[in-house]
């Protein structure tokens, strides 16, 4: 009898491990997919001499940072924390203190999913200016040492962020506004484009070359979004409710932030700006990622209608700082994140400001998100800084002037002849 | 035998092409070309902000004829392509030395019908 009991329980866990892994695995794919996404929007919003040249720093965001974050990034993310830091190399064999149901090393492969989006996030910001291989060492350094730090801190179950009850579901903060504040020091420190900004100080706008390989790359990132956001519920067993909230919860806030774009451009400039909507709706993504799994359906709306119009805004106040931010990367990302963290605080069905009048999880948001974005953008600033002292970090004017394509790939995105 | 270079509206093409047809002008290049003309106060947004310098988009058709359809090509361009308003665009009339018809070798007037 006993013998039987062991056996029926060993059945339900393999059973349990293997449901969930399929899960997380397509999850996994979902979200590793969203880099198609990154660089067919980045292209499409770059000018045609460049447009090869953000195709290869996505290349490099993959192969460069999902390399280093196998060596060293996800033992520092998820290793035996200190708070703050671990010191683990590799996949760990530990049990990681989560209650996994799948195994360590498929998710370290979810895990490379995030840590390869949130530097694809920089990427976009840094598009048509930065030399090739000084990008790629801040793609390993951010890769394997100063995302899996954030990622330790709010997500390792010993971070000082996870203990003191921080709720980011999937990475508002410790993905997009990580991303978004290290591109926005990366994009100071790198300077505007060529011509971008004129001497009396007018902003001249440059337009993106192709906006329909734009809208295909936010439609990209729209689809990968339901592994990003569900998947991070790690196991399909006994949260089939949950994925269902989350699901839903991150489609309202999208389409809601596409809807307060176009109806703010309608009427700010009397014409629906389509880029700007793919702006909206990838805000009204960012910034339901950390509350999907705790906010309820309308507050879910009324998030992304919020974010929909402060991309717009956010959009037109970091270029008035003449911080050249090519595929509004910042605004979407790094202002949205920290908005989406704060939400949680604000619109948490259980303890959220606005709805129980409780403000202790909401100055733990803002806490949590101001920390990480103070981090994100000071490390940067300093790294930035060390390379453009040693190996330089902006391309020749020259180069510039022809195009990355041509002076540094020999090749042309779009040859007119055959 | 004369060259003649049109740049108009790219909305205006299709008329224009036939009416050259129906008048038995039916060889035509078209290029899209990008260009400013006398309008001054053309400016085009983009995420809200202005472009400096900006150039709108035109098209060009290009078709060399005989001399004695000169006048009715002309027409017919200024019939199809004009609104009457700045920006619809100019046609330059150029001599043309000689003309070759790759495939039968044939010069002259012969070449270009």
């Amino acid at each position: 009898m006993e013998y039987i009991d062991s056996v029926i329980v060993e059945n339900q866990i393999e059973i349990t491990n293997a449901i969930d892994t399929v899960w997380v695995a397509l999850c996994a794919a979902l979200i590793f997919f969203m880099e198609g996404g990154f660089a067919l929007l980045e292209s499409g919003f770059v000018r045609s001499k460049n447009a090869m040249s953000i195709i290869a720093k996505v290349f490099i965001d993959i192969i460069f940072g999902g390399i280093i974050f196998y060596i060293v990034g996800f033992g520092i993310a998820y290793g035996s924390s200190n708070g703050w830091f671990a010191f683990d190399i590799g996949i760990t064999e530990n049990d990681l203190g989560l209650g996994l149901t799948v195994s360590n090393q498929l998710f370290w492969f979810i895990q490379l999913g995030f840590a390869v989006a949130a530097i694809s996030i920089v990427s976009g910001a840094l598009a048509e200016r930065m030399k090739l291989w000084s990008y790629t060492i801040l793609v390993l350094v951010f890769c394997g040492i100063m995302y899996p730090m954030v990622a330790n801190w709010v997500w390792n179950p010993s971070g000082w962020l996870s203990v003191a009850g921080f709720n980011d579901f999937a990475g508002s903060a410790a993905v997009h506004a990580m991303g978004g504040f290290a591109a926005l020091a990366a994009a100071i420190v790198l300077g505007p484009r060529l011509g971008k900004y004129q001497k009396n100080g007018k902003a001249n706008s440059i337009p993106g070359h192709n906006i329909p390989l734009a809208a295909i790359g936010c439609f990209i990132l729209w689809f990968g979004w339901f592994g990003f956001n569900p998947g991070s519920t790690l196991g399909a067993i006994g949260n089939w409710d949950l994925i269902g909230k989350v699901v839903t919860n991150t489609f309202l806030a999208s389409a809601a932030g596409g809807i307060s774009t176009m109806i703010y451009t309608q009427f700010k400039y009397g014409l629906i700006d389509i880029t700007m909507v793919i702006n909206g709706v990838l805000a009204g993504l960012v910034s339901i990622t950390a509350g999907c799994n705790v906010v309820d359906a309308n507050s879910a709306i009324i998030i992304g209608l919020v974010a929909g119009v402060l991309v717009d805004i956010a959009v037109q106040v970091i270029d008035s700082f003449k911080i050249d931010d090519p595929v509004g990367a910042i605004a979407v990302h790094g202002v949205n994140g920290f908005f989406g963290a704060i939400a949680v605080g604000l619109f948490a069905t259980e303890n959220g400001m606005l709805i129980t009048g409780d403000s202790a999880l909401f100055l733990v948001q803002l806490k949590g998100v101001s920390v990480i974005a103070l981090f994100s953008f000071t490390f940067t600033y300093v790294v930035m800084q060390v390379i453009k002292k040693t190996t330089g970090v902006r391309i020749s004017v020259e180069e510039e002037r022809v195009g990355i394509d041509a002076a540094s790939f020999g090749l042309e995105s779009y040859s007119n002849f055959e | 035998m004369k060259k003649i270079e049109a740049i108009i509206r790219p909305s205006k093409l299709k008329a224009i092409q036939k009416g050259l047809k129906n008048i038995d002008i039916p060889c035509i290049t078209v290029i899209p070309v990008s260009g400013t003309g006398i309008q001054k106060s053309y400016t085009k947004m983009y995420r809200g902000t202005e472009q400096s310098l900006a150039l709108q988009n035109r098209t060009m058709i290009i078709c060399v004829i005989s001399d004695e359809n000169l006048e009715k090509c002309v027409n017919t361009i200024l019939e199809f392509g004009s609104e009457g308003e700045v920006g619809d665009g100019k046609i330059f009339i150029y001599d043309v030395q000689d003309a070759i018809r790759l495939s039968t070798k044939v010069r002259g007037d012969q070449a270009i019908i």
